[in-house]
């Protein structure tokens, strides 16, 4: 792959690293990335992909911005209100470095859409704000044997795993969503906004370790983190035997859309 | 082989950058003859071409003063 | 006298504790709000009241964190 000069210039502090060098910039040059969620955790996340210079970056949200989602979500701003998600995302990232194809999904991520958008991808990062479509990502992602990042937050808190066919997937760790109402939302308990930023950017890390081949990933760990304390806690965990869709004896082979509002599991072919 | 590059119009850490992308283009064993000028490139170079793991075989200066010539293999 | 490690701090049992006890102990007011690893593997929850714990273990409580907006 021939680099421009500007191009160079652009990704010379990767180059410059004896981990990365040129090779390492080229493969994130080839790296195709889905990101889920054009908020909190998925806007550092679509910066720093972007910063870096990773070849595709997809991005699925159904949302527009809205009035609240400032305080956290800086990919959006003041005048990006009521504009779709996706779209004032994309803006950003062109600015930021035109190298990058944008591909944008306006949509919710599905059972039924979810394997043809995953499929054209090298790594998904799960930036949602649910567990319904937390576990769709996961079953999705080991059903096709897609790496990706798991990460969520709330209050003062982050965590985070990334998974690779044959380690621990999330439901290695959380065998189904927990009932309705026993887990307040943000928008219920409120997040202090950097904490967005602060995991986000420990996925967007993980996601560029991939694709250069760089240390060690945060497979069969769940990293989390308390702010107030600054307490980074790495568990260690693995594959569970007992695991419903990555264990030896999966009783989840087809993709869930379970109900946002109600715990109600609905299956779909 | 021996190949040249000439980096002395380089701002650091570009110096380096594109020794390093000359470096990667080069089998094992080749020559990379860098012409730099004195200041922070003649320090930098040798210096980050070592930590990196290549063989830096000599600095010289040229016939033209203030210009080195750093020997590196890879 | 069991001394267990949760959450890796170090916590002494003067009794025979269970699961479902330590979870209680430990001011987890709703067990359906975590997830726990004993010894690194996933417990169900319909083993918190017979799994007794013994000296050595070491108990993670994971917390569920979803984000955002919706439920």
């Amino acid at each position: 792959m021939n680099f421009t000069e500007d191009q160079i210039i652009r990704y010379s502090r990767h180059i410059l690293l004896q981990d990365v060098g040129v090779d390492g910039q080229e493969k994130i040059s080839k790296g195709k990335v889905l990101i889920v969620g054009a908020g909190g955790l998925g806007a550092p996340v679509a910066f720093y992909l972007a910063a870096a210079g990773v070849g595709t970056i997809g991005i699925i949200d159904g949302d527009v911005v809205d009035l609240s989602n400032l305080q956290r979500q800086i990919i959006h701003f003041t005048q990006d209100v009521d504009k779709p998600k996706v779209l004032s995302a994309k803006e950003k990232i062109s600015q930021l470095n035109p190298d990058v194809n944008v591909i944008t999904y306006q949509t919710l991520l599905s059972s039924e859409n979810a394997p043809e958008i995953i499929n054209d991808y090298d790594f998904v990062v799960d930036g949602t704000d649910n567990f319904p479509v937390k576990f769709l990502i996961n079953d999705a992602c080991v059903i096709a044997g897609k790496p990706f990042s798991h990460g969520g937050i709330l209050r003062f808190d982050g965590q985070t795993l990334t998974h690779v066919p044959g380690t621990a997937c999330y439901r290695c760790l959380f065998h189904a969503p927990p009932p309705p109402n026993a887990v307040p939302t943000c928008s219920q308990a409120g997040v202090l906004g950097a904490i967005a930023g602060m995991l986000g950017t420990i996925q967007a890390a993980e996601v560029l370790k991939y694709l250069t081949g760089v240390g060690e990933l945060l497979t069969n760990k769940l990293l989390s983190f308390n702010a107030k304390t600054m307490e980074f806690r790495t568990i260690k965990t693995k594959r569970s035997e007992k695991c419903p869709v990555c264990g030896s004896n999966p009783t989840i082979t087809q993709l869930v859309d379970y109900a946002q509002a109600a715990c109600e599991i609905k299956t779909k072919r | 082989m021996t190949y040249n590059l000439d980096v002395t119009k380089e701002h650091c850490p570009m110096t380096f950058v594109k020794t390093k992308i000359e470096l990667n283009k080069l089998r094992k064993g080749d020559i990379l003859n860098v012409k730099v000028i004195a200041g922070e490139p003649l320090e930098n170079v040798p210096r980050s071409a070592t930590e990196q793991g290549f063989n830096v075989l000599s600095v010289t200066e040229t016939a033209t003063p203030g210009i080195y010539n750093i020997e590196i293999e890879k | 006298m069991a001394k267990i490690t949760v959450n890796g701090k170090e916590q002494e049992l003067e009794n025979l504790t269970t699961l479902a006890q330590l979870i209680t102990s430990n001011n987890i007011t709703q067990p359906d709000m975590v997830s726990v690893q004993l010894n690194e593997e996933f417990v169900n929850r319909e083993n918190y009241e017979t799994i007794a714990l013994k000296d050595g273990d070491e108990v993670d409580f994971l917390y569920f964190m979803g984000g955002g907006q919706s439920a």
